[in-house]
């Protein structure tokens, strides 16, 4: 097992990054990278769960495999499939010279998906693979995934077993749509990514956005705050806040005032009944935005 | 610390973990003991964070996870101060669904004497044989305690409602509509590589899912009761069937539709479910289900039954707007109010005059022959 992973350390690299983590998640993707096991990440939608496999990407400089999940995806898509076309043609070359059939499954007809391409790491901790949305995935897919996080390995029927010299760091997100089987989850660390504290929210507008001043950022985030204790369909994540910033700045507002929330508000919230509840109270979310700046 | 000392801990907080119903696991206990022999947690914090990870199945045990760690760390160090920090981490906005507690059911039937079941049984079978057919047309909140337990049989008998789509997923198929590479090229292999037969696929078939949503409030007790039953023996039977109960608010019910192992489980699921008789808000509890579920694909594509008479507490106008997003949600709404089974009855309840525009069938659903229409408006076959 390779050297572990300092907790501090990691989260100070994926400041570095570009990531804000706070300590769980950096603890739960040190305990995955340390012990070669995938890690789970759960929460709503854009509180940053997959640029976490990015930035982890990044600090390792590693290489990003990703795969979105649906229903229906199979081994074809997922792990390996054949050239068929190239195999046909080597069928047919052989018989014009009349030589032996050739191997038909020989390296040179087979298509690596992003499963089995993150066995091929050249060195360890050389490949982040990205299950993006594995609630989106059907039960027949998660169970696929047992064996290949239990070893590491993919069964191809033509040519045998396909193991990692050196496993994978495997990220998985969850939109939690459907809750997953708890044989999947056992195999994983587990953190649940809720929203940021404003604190932390103002730090990531701040990285992300350079040119975004602080007093708007601040606004941002308080207002972000505001809106999520409201009843709405979706609350905004952190990637709607930095939208919302990124409009802001556009609009070439220096603080959120009145004259620039209402236009800037499709930025944030995406439903029209949800745009009415915070039209209805601009004048609060406005004021609790206008703190002082931290 | 040795090695064994590692593992004695993660044991121990596994056995508080399950003391508390929640069952973390023994992959997941040899995990943290890993966890602690490679990254030493130096701090209470370090300690929190890492049996967290390795630890916790889902965020909906935080409460429980807080209690075990308390009690099994709180005697190695300063427990004030472990106190302190389970109660600042960051802890997450969503709220954690709200699930009755497992601990709350009572010990499984086989615990009970065995003269005991067999007292309880007996009365019951005979009435089955007996008034069967008296009982089929008879409303559920006309039986009594006896003839209660052998409706809750009987309801077993009902058909189980299944409609399938056509699934992404293919499955080898001589006559299927799409022609099977891999499969023919690998069967030429045999053959010298002559391509002698072909292979291939047609789409699988998958089930569509349904959602109960029961109306637990006053009157409604003895058809909520029967529907639940309902609700669990689809649910054993077939994967994708999911149940909530409301008054007041909603309650998740899934988790324990399949735990049940026997109808005495009813009354504990009855019990549990913490606004059981009080008032109704229709539209504030659609609401609730559409922002926490359905929106997020719970019933894409299924059939959501709504089990209610529809007199709302509240403005009966959310629960126009509430039906009219769900059905832009799930493929069929089936509303059951008993009180259809009258001839005089007119839908006088607001909340039912509102949401009678968005129904695609409406049942009264009071007996158990009424079941079986419900079972067919699930699968949309309108009598």
């Amino acid at each position: 097992m390779p050297n572990s992973i300092d907790v501090d350390d990691l989260r100070r690299r994926l400041l570095g990054a570009g990531y804000v983590a706070d300590a769980g998640l950096a603890t739960a993707l040190a305990c995955a990278v340390t012990l070669e096991r995938a890690v789970l990440l759960e929460g709503d939608a854009g509180v940053g769960k997959t640029d976490a496999a990015r930035a982890l990407a990044s600090v390792f400089g590693a290489q990003l495999l990703r795969l979105q999940c649906y229903e229906g995806l199979d081994l074809a898509a997922a792990a390996y499939d054949w050239n068929y076309g190239k195999q046909l043609l080597a069928i047919r070359a052989a018989e014009g010279s009349h030589e032996h059939t050739p191997d038909l499954y020989a390296d040179e007809f087979l298509i690596r998906r992003p499963l089995l391409a993150a066995l091929g790491a050249s060195r360890p901790r050389g490949i982040v693979l990205l299950i993006d949305e594995i609630d989106r995935a059907d039960d027949e897919f998660e169970a696929f995934l047992l064996e290949f996080l239990a070893d590491f390995a993919i069964s191809i029927p033509e040519r045998g077993t396909v193991a990692a010299a050196h496993p994978p760091i495997v990220v998985l997100t969850s939109n939690r749509t459907r809750d997953l089987h708890d044989a999947l989850k056992r195999r994983c660390f587990y953190h649940w990514i809720g929203h940021p504290s404003v604190e932390r929210e103002i730090e990531i507008l701040r990285l992300h956005l350079p040119a975004v001043t602080p007093e708007l950022a601040s606004d941002v985030a308080r207002a972000s705050a505001a809106l999520r204790e409201r009843e709405l369909r979706k609350a905004p994540g952190i990637s709607e806040s930095i939208d919302w910033a990124q409009t802001l700045q556009l609009l070439g507002a220096e603080r959120l005032g009145a004259e620039v929330f209402e236009p800037s508000l499709g930025s944030v919230l995406k439903y029209p009944e949800d745009i009415a509840t915070a039209l209805a109270s601009a004048s609060s979310i406005i004021a609790s935005a206008g703190g002082d700046v931290v | 610390m040795t090695i064994s000392d590692e593992a004695a801990l993660a044991a121990g907080f596994d056995r508080a973990l399950r003391g508390r119903g929640v069952v973390a696991g023994t992959r997941r206990a040899r995990t943290f003991a890993e966890v602690l022999l490679v990254l030493p947690a130096r701090t209470a914090s370090e300690l929190y964070w890492r049996a967290r990870a390795a630890m916790l199945p889902s965020i909906d045990d935080l409460d429980a996870f807080h209690a075990a760690f308390l009690e099994v760390f709180g005697s190695l160090g300063d427990a004030d101060a472990l106190q302190r920090l389970v109660r600042t981490v960051d802890a997450p906005r969503r709220e954690p669904r709200d699930l009755p507690k497992r601990e709350s059911l009572p010990p499984p039937p086989s615990d009970r004497p065995a003269d005991e079941r067999a007292a309880e049984r007996a009365p019951t079978q005979w009435i089955l044989a007996s008034s069967d057919h008296r009982l089929t047309d008879k409303a559920f909140e006309d039986f009594d305690e006896t003839e209660r337990a052998a409706m809750l049989r009987l309801i077993a008998r009902v058909r189980v409602a299944a409609e399938y789509r056509a699934s992404r997923r293919r499955r080898a198929q001589a006559h299927g509509d799409r022609f099977d590479f891999r499969g023919t090229l690998r069967g030429a292999s045999r053959t010298a590589g002559e391509l002698l037969r072909r292979r291939a696929s047609a789409r699988r078939e998958r089930l569509r899912p349904i959602v109960f949503l029961l109306d637990v409030s006053g009157s409604m007790e003895p058809f909520a009761r029967a529907l639940l039953q309902y609700a669990r023996v689809t649910a054993v039977a077939r994967p994708a069937v999911r149940a909530f109960a409301f008054a007041t608010t909603l309650t998740d019910l899934t988790p324990l539709l399949k735990r049940a192992g026997d109808d005495s489980l009813m009354s504990a699921i009855a019990t549990s479910v913490r606004d059981y008789g009080g008032g109704t808000r229709i539209g504030a509890a659609l609401r609730a289900f559409n922002n926490g579920f359905a929106q997020r694909g719970a019933a894409r594509g299924g059939t959501v039954v709504i089990l209610s008479d529809g007199w709302e507490r509240d403005d009966p106008a959310l629960v126009g707007t509430e039906l009219l997003r769900l059905r832009r949600l799930a493929r069929r709404i089936v509303w059951v109010n008993p009180h259809k089974r009258h001839a005089a009855y007119e839908p006088l309840a607001r909340g039912m005059a509102a949401a009678l525009p968005y129904l695609d069938a409406f049942l009264s659903g009071h007996s158990l022959r009424t079941l079986e229409a419900v079972a067919d408006a699930i699968e949309g076959r309108i009598a």
